[in-house]
């Protein structure tokens, strides 16, 4: 972070305004920037990205933007300040060109809004299909084997909205989940109605390869390891210390060592109160069973896997009890309506289906957009369920009568997948194309948007996975996925090194349900429940981070720095996430009860939510790499 | 009006380094954007635009930092400096080790207030956590920078009540103490509206009985209602307009107050009267160019007439914001006179 040793050209720190003058014209920055073509290296540890030989180019802007905004005694010019906070959109800051050119282009672009598309035309008839394949679920194929199944099953739900209101006379659907409710997306209509250009300005804006200092701080945040202390009671201290010199035993193979420690933490964590007695709880839990490992089956309990619908219910407590996925959701969904602006047909596709609680939001969104929502198709990738739950379509169904009651022309397919890198490219086009045009209009193009939610870790468990999955969607060509992962890094270094990390990760993450339940409890009662199962969902990660090795351990969690190499090694772009999301994020932030310490910060285009100072998980968004050519499958097959 | 802009942004060009200029130019602008006429601020494109950086207990030139809740009703969050801790194994330093004295022999305790005009900026913006470091490297201090409540949500005494509350907190750590004596060292430090904080915060240590080693102001941000020949000489021309000046102090002095109210204005018409008081020394430093530069230079002076100790460093050609970026004289000698007040006041 630092760069104490980066001092000016001359060494001593001297700086002349006619030497400086100088170098201004030869278009190169001046102390501390040594490198053509690379950052201003004095402006990086302050978080901002500026080649040194833009630098003039850069001032240059931002002259050109203050003589735009002009004074702001003025009165119009009041407005129009006042029109760049709150209407323009905001993107990476960091980048301190690519926001001036951005502001600068608002500025430029007409004043008055283009004409909102004519309303859409009725829905197109009813595919011509007979009424009981609406019941039937066609190609579908329930797996009674194990969780090691890779089969893939597919449901397929085409619906015709009034046939189904029509035959099946649903209950209407309980009010879509909460959040969504709550969250506005009124506001951002504005952005809905931007015409293309705009929409491909900003993602054209926002796609500058990245500089050559990332690396450097990809290595810097490596090693970041950030601590928030909010309990300084001698008791929790000397029980962490406790946790750790366990932890180091094992590593160190002296299980003797680790024994004693073992029944000393136990003594310490009955003295403990709160949030720390239970981290510590399931950390020792975990060591234990490293310890103890019952063989062979090692990581038996500490595997989503293992019971699927325990998970599925403890995740939906989790989603309940704290903002963490309603903002995952929130962010991804924001990305994902402004890709699919203009577009009159669009694919989601869900890598970690569950209970389909991102989408309810998503869709009414589109219902509302100026010009009326797109045809939308969504697939659902779930993994393998016990016999005979037929969870994955149902879903399905709940979504489509929520989309029959909003009027959106709504498909869905289901795909039971062991692992996302079973999946193939085909399994995710369009099974009707071609059945249904009508008398030779030509159909739009798909536009697909790839959302993974939690789910992208899991497949460092195996090597190559992550990159055919990764295949599979460039072959897909989205127009944007949407990324969601811990921010932390709990695949990386010793065993010691890892347990340290997410002993803070975690330690952070339950103080921050801790608020949260007290608040809720005030409120509505039931608070204190839902924290319980929220603590088991992340204590089954903690036992698996801990106590798993191998194939078994599936919560690799990794930084944004790791993936924005991962994704770009793929062939992905990031696209920025701009201030609107961020606002809005906030404000769902505020409304949230116990919500004082929770904080979104934005990081290079991507926007991450931590409990107070500690980023815990973030949102990134990402385009296929516009360098990228030749035939997308051929490539991903290679 | 626009050929007056054209002037004023060479002028201001001709005196710092361009990435200086770009770097504060950038907050300038961005700043404009957030501070509404009416007197609400956009605190959330504010958050969107400040650049931050995660605490660190992995070191980083020697120093290492980790946060602290000082005050969980408030919120109130320290993030703390300190040089890295020898750790008995190889791994990452524990707490125990990170609450431990870096030094048997004395060590000052430097209370920093970041700046920005009591609206702007955090105790993880990235450019106060980089100076933060320095101060670490430079003085083997442990710095203890306070993330105080921010006008306009939180007005006068907020920050004041904050800085205390950091004050008492430190006052309590025993492994701040050193020296055979086992004393605490404290210094309280600050830019800009946290140079004021610091004045304020040593004024209320000082009627407590509270022992503070020193002081130090960096363009600290005072005012008054009359408008002194450097606000008029100066505005507009390096980065800063009497007009932002207003607005801030509208934004965090009570409702109906003017620029005369003793936070802004100490040693006015209703300031306290310090004479008598154990109140400590100050190293203040004022910039040149900065145009409240009248103020800081009254401020200094109001202290030497109560009897207290001041050393004044004036950099004629200096702007705001120059002790941002280690590329200037100014930067590295500035940095000098603050090592050598808090070692000579240890």
């Amino acid at each position: 972070m630092k760069r104490e040793h980066q001092d000016a050209v001359d060494g001593g720190g001297s700086w002349h305004p006619e030497a400086a003058a100088m170098e201004d014209e030869k278009g190169k920055g001046t102390m501390g920037a040594e490198e053509d073509g690379g950052d201003d290296e004095l402006l990086a540890a302050l978080g901002y990205k500026v080649r040194s030989s833009e630098m003039a180019d850069v001032a240059q802007k931002l002259e050109q933007l203050e003589k735009a905004m002009g004074s702001s005694t003025a009165a119009n010019d009041d407005a129009l300040v006042s029109h760049l906070a709150s209407d323009t959109v905001h993107y990476n800051p960091s980048d301190i060109a690519t926001w001036v050119d951005n502001i600068l282009w608002e500025l430029n672009a007409s004043p008055t809004p283009l004409a909102p598309r004519p309303p859409s035309p009725p829905p197109p008839p009813p595919p011509a299909v007979p009424l009981q394949n609406h019941h039937h679920q066609r190609h579908f194929d329930l797996p009674l084997a194990g969780p090691e199944q890779s089969t893939i099953t597919t449901v397929d739900l085409p619906t015709a909205p009034r046939r189904l209101a029509d035959n099946y006379d649903p209950k209407p659907l309980p009010a879509p989940h909460a959040a969504a409710g709550r969250i506005v997306y009124g506001s951002d209509a504005q952005s809905v109605v931007a015409p293309s250009p705009r929409d491909r300005k900003r993602m054209k804006v926002c796609s500058s390869p990245p500089s050559s200092s990332s690396t450097t701080d990809a290595a810097k945040s490596d090693k970041a390891l950030p601590v928030v202390v909010v309990d300084t009671q001698e008791a929790g201290i000397r029980l962490v210390h406790a946790l750790m010199a366990c932890a180091e035993a094992v590593q160190q193979e002296s299980l003797k060592a680790a024994d004693a420690l073992m029944k000393q933490i136990t003594v310490l964590n009955t003295s403990q109160g709160g949030a720390m007695r239970k981290v510590a709880g399931y950390f020792a839990e975990a060591l234990t069973r490293r310890i103890y490992r019952p063989q062979p089956h090692r990581g038996v309990g500490c595997s989503s896997r293992d019971s699927a619908a325990l998970d599925n219910i403890l995740h939906q407590h989790f989603y309940e009890s704290s903002p963490y996925l309603k903002f995952a959701h929130f962010t991804a969904n924001q990305a994902i309506l402004e890709a699919f602006a203009g577009c009159r047909r669009v694919h989601v596709v869900d890598f970690g289906m569950r209970q389909g609680l991102q989408w309810p939001a998503l869709l009414q969104a589109l219902a509302l957009r100026p010009g009326g929502p797109p045809a939308f198709r969504l697939t659902g990738i779930g993994p393998p369920q016990p016999a005979h739950s037929g969870a994955l379509q149902e879903v399905g169904w709940k979504l489509a009568q929520l989309a029959g009651t909003i009027r959106i022309d709504f498909r869905y397919r289901g795909l039971v997948a062991a692992s996302l890198a079973d999946l193939e490219p085909h399994m995710l086009l369009d099974p009707n194309t071609g059945d249904y045009s009508d008398g030779g209009e030509d159909e739009e193009p798909e536009a697909v948007a790839v959302n993974s939610v939690f789910e992208l870790h899991g497949l460092l468990a195996r090597p190559g996975a992550l990159e055919k999955v990764l295949g599979t969607v460039r072959a897909v060509q989205p127009r944007i996925v949407t990324v969601v992962e811990q921010e932390a890094n709990h695949n990386g270094g010793t065993f010691v090194e890892r347990f340290t990390e997410a002993l803070h990760y975690y330690s952070t993450m339950f103080d921050s349900l801790e608020g949260g339940a007290l608040a809720a409890d005030a409120a509505c009662g039931g608070g204190r429940r839902d924290q319980g199962l929220s603590e088991a969902y992340l204590g089954r990660q903690i036992c698996n981070v801990v106590s798993c090795e191998g194939v078994e351990r599936t919560e690799r969690h990794e930084a944004l720095a790791q993936w924005r190499a991962r994704m770009g090694r793929a062939g992905f772009d990031p696209v920025a996430i701009g201030s609107n999301a961020f606002k809005q994020a906030s404000m769902l932030l505020a409304l949230f009860a116990g919500g004082d310490g929770y904080r979104v910060e934005e990081k290079e285009g991507c926007l991450t939510l931590g409990w107070h100072t500690r980023p815990l998980i973030a949102t990134s968004a990402w385009r296929v790499a516009a360098s990228a050519g030749g035939d997308p499958i051929a490539a991903a097959a290679a | 009006m626009a050929g007056s802009n054209e002037i004023n942004a060479n002028e201001s060009k001709t005196v710092v380094p361009l990435n200086t200029w770009v770097l504060i130019s950038n907050f300038k602008l961005a700043y404009n954007m957030l501070r509404r006429p009416d007197g609400t601020f956009d605190r959330h494109l504010a958050e969107f635009l400040d650049r931050k950086v995660t605490a660190n207990v992995a070191p980083v030139n020697g120093v290492v930092s980790f946060d602290v809740l000082i005050d969980r009703p408030t919120s109130l969050l320290a993030r703390i400096y300190r040089p890295a801790p020898a750790t008995a194994s190889a791994a990452v330093a524990l707490l125990p080790d990170l609450c431990r004295s870096p030094s048997p022999d004395p060590f000052p305790v430097i209370i920093f207030f970041h700046g920005g005009s009591f609206a702007h900026s955090s105790s993880n913006s990235a450019i106060y956590d980089s100076l933060c470091r320095r101060f670490v490297s430079l003085c083997g201090a442990v710095v203890v920078s306070v993330n105080y409540r921010r006008a306009p949500e939180h007005k006068y005494p907020c920050a004041y009540d904050d800085g205390w509350a950091a004050l008492r907190w430190v006052s309590g750590e025993p492994w701040l103490r050193s020296g055979k004596d086992a004393k605490l060292r404290v210094f309280l430090a600050g830019d800009s509206s946290g140079g004021n904080i610091a004045h304020h915060v040593a004024v209320r240590a000082a009627k407590s009985g509270v022992e503070v080693s020193g002081n130090v102001l960096l363009n600290p941000m005072f005012g008054g209602n009359r408008r002194t020949e450097s606000e008029k000489r100066l505005d507009r021309k390096y980065f800063v307009t009497i007009e932002d000046r207003d607005w801030y102090w509208k934004a965090y002095l009570p409702e109906g107050a003017d620029r005369d109210h003793p936070a802004c204005n100490p040693f006015g018409p209703n300031g306290a009267k310090l004479e008598g008081l154990p109140f400590t020394g100050s190293l203040v430093v004022v910039a040149g160019l900065d145009l409240v530069q009248d103020w800081q230079l009254a401020y200094a002076q109001g202290l030497k007439e109560a009897g207290h100790s001041v050393k004044l460093v004036y950099r004629e050609q200096a702007t705001i914001g120059f002790y941002l970026l280690p590329n200037t004289d100014h930067f590295y000698q500035v940095m000098d006179e603050i090592n050598d007040f808090v070692g000579s006041n240890l």
